[in-house]
């Protein structure tokens, strides 16, 4: 699939998400959204694994509506400042959450970092002002650099406990001896990539991805327009 | 006329360390020159002003007789630098991607693009690597990724920086295999190494840097008899040869 329609979808479907009010609009877009786990073979059961963080957040929402939005008492219902109104507005919004979440993770398991970079310098390509080259190089650069920094970080951490740094009481001063080398290092890494991609000619007139777009990513493009329409409507 | 020329190269550190000092080298096509030397004798500062990475602060480098500043696009492309820390040298997320980046400076086609990219590392063997981030290879394989990345260029004068600091035996026997394939294939090498034991019977010719200075340079048995004056170890030992210098075979 297109990454650029891809995305389009992904925003499509988040608005449609926050516009939803009735539970005929989330059992729609879940749906889309479970069809799409389906076709895109993503392994659901870790997905809902990885989702528990999220679950928390979901029902803090979920309590915080139920609590304070005034309205008349849930007839039965011990607690007598939950509102039948309140748990109403709490699940509108849990629903929207979990939706939004929903498509962002199917998104992001099915594209590959360099997708994203290429889609993101694609859609700034007409925005005036905007070095869109540049922009995606910088992200490429931030992803590359991070795995380096944690290694230096892990090895200057390792070559400081082996010097027993552990003695030594005063925090500050432990921070001290840890950002310093760690902040001269990534200087030192970023001066050299600078040179290595100078050698190898960079400059931002530089060959540009390739995209394609089939019948098939219309046609997606199609469902989630209509779907935010539906949700509008 | 010689294929690449450094002309009384000198340069100065704006703090005032003089790193190399009237540096005077020509290399011919189809050489492959060693060029040894202590620890902050000046080989790193002075490679690197060959394509034109660093100015000097006096001379000048001619590439085919034309001094490089006139077309520095040209002589990085010619010239394939290969960094002492190959982690610097990665830029990409994939394999493949690191190598793209070269041939997507130069705006080429995405189909030569591809192609170069394939072709690159099949060169260096590790075409089953190309979806692999590159932080998760190996030492050896790293060093031969940042190979394909200047292949993909189409150099044909590829310098390497210490390429064998830190490898193990079978790192080592591929990269000095690499070396050799390159040099066959009719490249001009140029080897910065304190490793003369293991390199020194591919080489045409050795120079010797001695506190920035280029203090001897010629054919490897007319100078390996004076460079432990310098700080290099004589490799040689009781009647060996130069010839068996080499962790090959
Ligand atoms: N960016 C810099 N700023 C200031 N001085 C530098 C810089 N880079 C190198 N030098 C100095 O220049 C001299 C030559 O360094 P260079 O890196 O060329 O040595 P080298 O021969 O490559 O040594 P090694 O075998 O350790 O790699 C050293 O004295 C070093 O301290
Ligand atoms: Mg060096």
């Amino acid at each position: 699939m297109d990454g650029r329609i891809k995305l389009l979808c992904m925003v499509l479907l988040s608005l449609s998400a926050s516009f939803a009010s009735e539970w005929q609009h989330y059992l729609t877009l879940l749906s889309l959204v479970f069809i799409a786990l389906i076709i895109t073979k993503l392994p659901i059961i870790a997905l809902l694994k990885d989702m528990k963080f999220f679950a928390i957040i979901i029902l803090i929402v979920l309590f915080t509506n139920a609590f304070n939005v005034p309205g008349d008492p849930i007839p039965g219902f011990p607690i007598e400042r939950v509102s039948m109104q309140g748990v109403i507005t709490g699940l509108r919004f849990a629903g929207r959450l979990i939706t939004i979440i929903m498509v962002c993770t199917v998104v992001t398991g099915t594209t590959s970092l360099l997708t994203f970079k290429n889609v993101i310098e694609w859609y700034l390509r007409p925005v005036p002002f905007i070095p869109e080259v540049r922009i995606a190089t910088m992200i490429s650069l931030t992803f590359a650099l991070i795995p380096v920094i944690f290694d230096s970080y892990t090895e200057i951490m390792n070559a400081q406990k082996s010097r027993c740094i552990e003695l030594r009481k005063n925090p500050i001063k432990r921070v001290n001896f840890i950002v310093f080398p760690l902040l001269g290092q990534i200087l030192r890494r970023a001066d050299e990539i600078v040179y290595a991609m100078e050698s190898r000619c960079y400059s931002e007139v530089r060959t540009r991805a390739l995209f394609k777009i089939n019948k098939l990513d219309w046609f997606i493009l199609a469902i989630c327009a209509t779907s935010l329409l539906f949700v509008v409507a | 006329m010689s294929l690449l020329e450094a002309k009384n190269l000198t340069h100065v550190f704006p703090e005032g360390t003089v790193a190399i000092k009237d540096i005077s080298l020509k290399i011919n096509s189809g050489e492959f020159v060693i060029i040894a030397g202590a620890n902050g004798s000046g080989k790193t500062v002075f490679i690197r002003h060959l394509n034109g990475l660093l100015v000097p602060t006096k001379g000048e480098v001619l590439i085919n007789g034309k001094p490089i500043k006139k077309n520095i696009t040209l002589a990085r492309r010619k010239i394939g630098l290969i960094f002492q820390d190959s982690d610097s040298q990665i830029v990409g997320q994939t394999v493949a991607e690191d190598v793209a980046f070269g041939p997507e400076n130069l705006n080429l086609p995405i189909a030569e693009v591809e192609k170069a990219v394939r072709e690159s590392l099949e060169i260096v063997g590790i075409s089953d690597l190309s979806t692999k981030s590159p932080h998760t290879l190996s030492g050896g394989q790293k060093k031969k990724l940042a190979v394909a990345g200047v292949l993909a260029m189409n150099p044909n004068i590829i310098i390497f920086d210490e390429p064998l600091a830190g490898l193990d035996y079978p790192g080592v026997v591929q990269v000095l295999r690499q070396l050799d394939e390159l040099h066959k294939a009719g490249n001009t090498i140029i080897l910065v190494t304190h490793e003369l034991e293991k390199t020194l019977a591919h080489a045409d010719r050795l120079v010797i840097f001695h506190k920035g200075e280029l203090v001897e340079d010629g054919k490897p048995e007319d100078v390996i008899y004076c460079s432990e004056k310098y700080g290099v170890r004589m490799p040689l030992r009781n009647g060996g040869e130069i010839g068996s210098m080499t962790w090959l075979r």
